[in-house]
């Protein structure tokens, strides 16, 4: 192996590569503008936003009008993670009904629950789609006050509220 | 010796070109999906939470051709160098981000080779696929700096 082809080797590599990525923003970019179903450039990723563009008044609560419900007792709070991380903690008195097995839940939890009743969907993370697909669901099964609690897991851990954990 | 060496050649031509044409086939089978497809995939790149809001758009509109021109120069065989440095680092990357999201729990969509969300799932599965591709694109880039610093043959 001659030092000088290592050092034209790589200097190939960089030039290609670089032009392989600028080919592809180019064509990336080019397509984009003239296809009929193009997406945004720059779009807004905030889950808030999100629900609120669906529908008139947004699916979205605030953590202060859910902590307030709370300790009202007039809603009932559903996790839609998996069991294993309602397990390490959630809610108190949150009922879960993970959204990647709602079937199994179905008679035993959505069945138990009064369409009528303020219900708040919660997962983790600012652009976690469970609660939200939980939400939609719950409202074509006729919940009328269905709401989402963005990023409810860590903003109520945030704020202190009650939550139940393997050790309390 | 030369039988020795003409085996030894031979190995490596049939491994670059069976390296070469496999991630060829993978590059370029994941980004078709994600090209008819662009809002889904931004979703699924959203999910990964790992970039600012304002840059998921330009990495879903992008990624998509960058992996189908690499994927299309591995398969005729040309700027092979660049190429195959391209194919390791992005599979280098998919695989941070896959044991990223698994260590912090996250259960997100894969949008690997469909665009899909909420396709399929990353599993520990998921992370053992991409970490074997990553092995094949090493081995194809490696076979890559040999062929190209050597005098002769492949």
């Amino acid at each position: 192996m001659a030092p000088t082809l290592v050092w034209q080797h790589i200097g190939n590599t960089a030039r290609q590569a670089i032009f392989i990525i600028l080919l592809s923003m180019a064509l990336g970019i080019a397509v984009n503008l003239i296809r009929p179903d193009s997406i945004p450039f720059v779009e807004t990723w905030s889950m808030a936003d999100k629900l609120a563009a669906e529908g008139g008044d947004t699916l979205a609560i605030t953590l202060e009008d859910a902590a307030a419900l709370f300790s009202d007792d007039a809603a009932i709070f559903l996790d839609a993670r998996s069991q294993a991380e309602y397990d390490q903690g959630h809610i108190q008195g949150a009922v879960n009904l993970p959204w990647h097995e709602v079937d199994n839940f179905f008679e035993t939890v959505i069945m138990t629950l009064d369409p009528e009743t303020t219900t708040i969907t919660y997962c983790d993370g600012e652009a976690c789609p469970l609660s939200h697909d939980l939400a939609m669901l719950l409202k074509d099964l006729g919940f009328t006050r269905v709401k989402v609690l963005v990023n409810g897991w860590t903003l109520w851990k945030e704020h202190n509220l009650p939550v139940t954990t393997p050790s309390s | 010796m030369p039988q020795k060496k003409l085996f030894y050649d031979t190995t490596l031509t049939l491994g670059y070109h069976f390296t070469r044409l496999v991630m060829a086939c993978v590059f370029i089978y994941a980004s078709i999906d994600k090209i008819l497809h662009p809002d889904l995939f931004a979703e699924a790149v959203n999910n990964y939470q790992v970039l600012p809001g304002y840059l998921v758009n330009l990495t879903a509109l992008i990624l998509p051709w960058l992996e189908l021109i690499l994927g299309f120069c591995l398969l005729i065989n040309r700027w092979m160098a660049g190429a195959s440095a391209l194919a390791a680092g992005l599979m280098a990357l998919f695989v941070g981000m896959i044991i990223f999201n698994l260590a912090r729990g996250l259960d997100i969509g894969c949008g690997c080779f469909s665009a899909a969300p909420d396709g399929n799932p990353v599993t520990l599965l998921t992370l053992l696929r991409d970490i074997s591709f990553l092995i094949v694109s090493l081995g194809l880039a490696g076979l890559v700096l040999v062929k190209n610093t050597r005098r002769h043959l492949i």
